[in-house]
């Protein structure tokens, strides 16, 4: 109990390290919402006068107090652009994200174990180099020259799938394939490769003489598998986040990482830290969360 | 050694050496006969010449939305991503070495100090950061540098504080503590020699990783330089329908220098690891 206490405490402090930060790093980096909402023709009165009103002209250590006890209250302000509340554009916002972000990992998850064992049974045959070669290729694309590409070919040559915008699951595929095709190669590779670790240990021979069938040999190798893949999830979450970012802005999607990109570009600085508030937090739950299954698939990585 | 090479260590190498060579070959040419290294290329900026098609032109890849040869700032693009790529990761890989020893055998602070921070710069986005510092320092050379070490050196800290740990626990160090050496001569003469391989092998790698990320600002319009890979890219977006062949071209060039410094990494792998028969 006192080792979640201790995790729970670690991530806290983690939450409210990285918001400070951030709270100051944008504040202090060049560039003025309110001088960009008011174009170039405003006057210094309606300047201080705007700023006044947005509590932006308070010194940054009182801005910081406002900004904690809103955020005690569950008040994530609004943003300086359109007095939108941060907190309902963040929800609008974050459907398209999780969206892709969950349905890319779990089916790169998928593909990736499925034919990472499959590599791995058939070392050196022919299936095995022919993957190997494909995800040497598969992450030798960036997202954003793989995604032109994808365009180029779903949309243009074969005039399959829409080109970008957001809707209905058509306008989905493109954005998924994308993030799926690396994701996938580096799960596919490590699966092979800790495969290839485990199928000689000794418990193998032991269920192989047994008289297991082959089929549940392999499924309790991708048991054991199973703690080192999800940590690759884990590590490979942050470019995943970063991935839909871009894929976001290529693909003109209304979600999270196209909100953070103009929030920054515009200092619009309630979406940022509401952005980074989310993120954060949401990074944190899948830690606890994939620690949680660890412990659960292999109870000797406990205590 | 008495290993042979790995086929993937010849591949990688061959395709790296094209790459190294092109790059050296592009750099003879500017310095030697068109004397200046300071224009790259002699913006055309003729309208008849926008998005010619390769072969055409006198273009022998034709040329982009503003009518510069593809091939000269496919050049400039190449030595750019290189240099940039191979500043960065040697100071990221020192850096991540320092600090992951150091997070071994430092004092206690230093190790919660040091958890706290690289959970810190993974949990941002690094494209966040990047965006951060580029704003404070505007879009220079120097701070799309700093801002790719910033964010790079955390994945070799963490490779070198474990790597230290194993070598720290060998008995030579021991051996090599019992007769009295210095802390200096200890992490210069034994650690970093015990170390490097993997370091290495995580370097040619990491510049594969390097090339991506400033590729990737560039795309965004955080990049430093107009010759960004990533900056074509975003530019060649545009005219996907007009001249596919733009966007085509810069994503292959791309991905061979790509896949050759992941092959040469993924065979040095092999041919270093004691394990692989």
């Amino acid at each position: 109990m006192s080792k979640f206490l201790n995790k729970f405490l670690y991530a806290l402090l983690t939450i409210f390290v990285a918001l400070t930060a951030i709270f100051f790093v944008i504040r202090l980096s060049p560039g003025d919402p309110v001088e960009t909402v008011l174009g170039q023709k405003a006057t210094q009165e309606e300047i201080s006068k705007l700023k006044n009103q947005l509590g932006l002209d308070l010194p940054l250590s009182s801005q910081y107090k406002v900004f904690l006890i809103g955020l005690a209250k569950g008040d994530l302000g609004k943003t300086i652009f359109g007095a939108k509340d941060v907190k309902i554009l963040l929800q609008e916002r974050m459907k398209p994200t999780i969206v892709l972000a969950t349905i890319s990992v779990t089916l790169s998850a998928m593909i990736g174990m499925f034919l990472g064992i499959m590599a791995g049974y058939k070392k050196n045959k022919g299936f095995d180099k022919f993957s190997r070669i494909i995800s040497l290729f598969a992450l030798s694309f960036p997202i954003f020259s793989l995604a032109p590409l994808l365009v180029l070919f779903f949309s243009i040559k074969l005039n399959l799938l829409p080109v970008s915008e957001w809707g209905d699951f058509k306008h989905s595929l493109l954005p998924i394939l994308a993030l799926v095709i690396p994701l996938s190669a580096i799960i596919m590779r490590v699966t092979r490769n800790k495969y290839l670790e485990e199928v000689h240990a000794q418990w193998v021979i032991v269920i192989r003489a047994k008289g297991l069938s082959e089929i549940s040999i392999l499924y309790r190798i991708l048991k054991v598998c199973l703690p080192t893949i999800l940590n690759i999830v884990s590590i490979q979450l942050s470019v995943v986040i970063a991935g839909t970012m871009i894929t976001e802005t290529i693909f003109d999607i209304p979600g999270m990482g196209s909100l953070l990109f103009d929030g920054i570009q515009n200092r619009d600085y309630p979406i940022v830290q509401g952005v980074i508030i989310y993120s954060t937090v949401t990074y944190m739950l899948i830690y606890f969360l994939i620690d949680y299954l660890n412990e659960w698939i292999d109870p000797r990585t406990q205590g | 050694m008495s290993k042979k090479l790995t086929k993937e260590m010849k591949w990688g190498g061959g395709i790296l050496s094209l790459y190294i060579l092109w790059a050296i070959l592009w750099f003879g040419y500017r310095f030697l006969i068109k004397g200046t290294f300071a224009r790259p290329y002699v913006p055309m900026l003729d309208m008849q010449s926008e998005l010619a098609l390769p072969f055409s032109k006198g273009f022998v890849l034709g040329a982009d939305l503003l009518g510069r040869s593809l091939l000269e700032v496919l050049s400039a693009g190449l030595t750019y991503s290189l240099t940039i790529s191979l500043i960065v990761t040697i100071v990221t890989a020192s850096i991540g070495i320092l600090m992951g020893y150091l997070a071994v055998k430092g004092p206690s602070w230093l190790k919660l100090g040091f958890d706290l921070l690289i959970n810190l710069i993974f949990i941002f986005p690094s494209i966040l950061i990047a965006i951060m510092i580029m704003a404070v320092t505007g879009q220079s050379m120097q701070g799309l540098i700093f801002a790719l070490i910033i964010t790079g050196w955390t994945g070799y800290a963490k490779i070198a504080r474990g790597e230290s740990k194993r070598v720290l626990a060998l008995t030579y160090v021991e051996g090599a503590r019992a007769i009295g050496i210095g802390e200096l001569r200890l992490f210069f003469r034994i650690i970093i020699p015990a170390i490097l391989p993997v370091m290495i092998v995580n370097m040619v790698l990491g510049i594969s990783g390097v090339v991506i990320s400033e590729a990737s600002l560039g795309f965004l319009g955080l990049g430093a330089s107009p010759y960004s890979w990533g900056a074509m890219l975003g530019a060649a977006k545009t005219v996907l329908l007009e001249a596919p062949h733009i966007a085509m071209i810069l994503s292959l060039t791309m991905a061979g220098l790509i896949i050759g410094l992941n092959l040469l990494g993924d065979g040095l792998r092999d041919y270093l690891d004691p394990n692989e028969n």
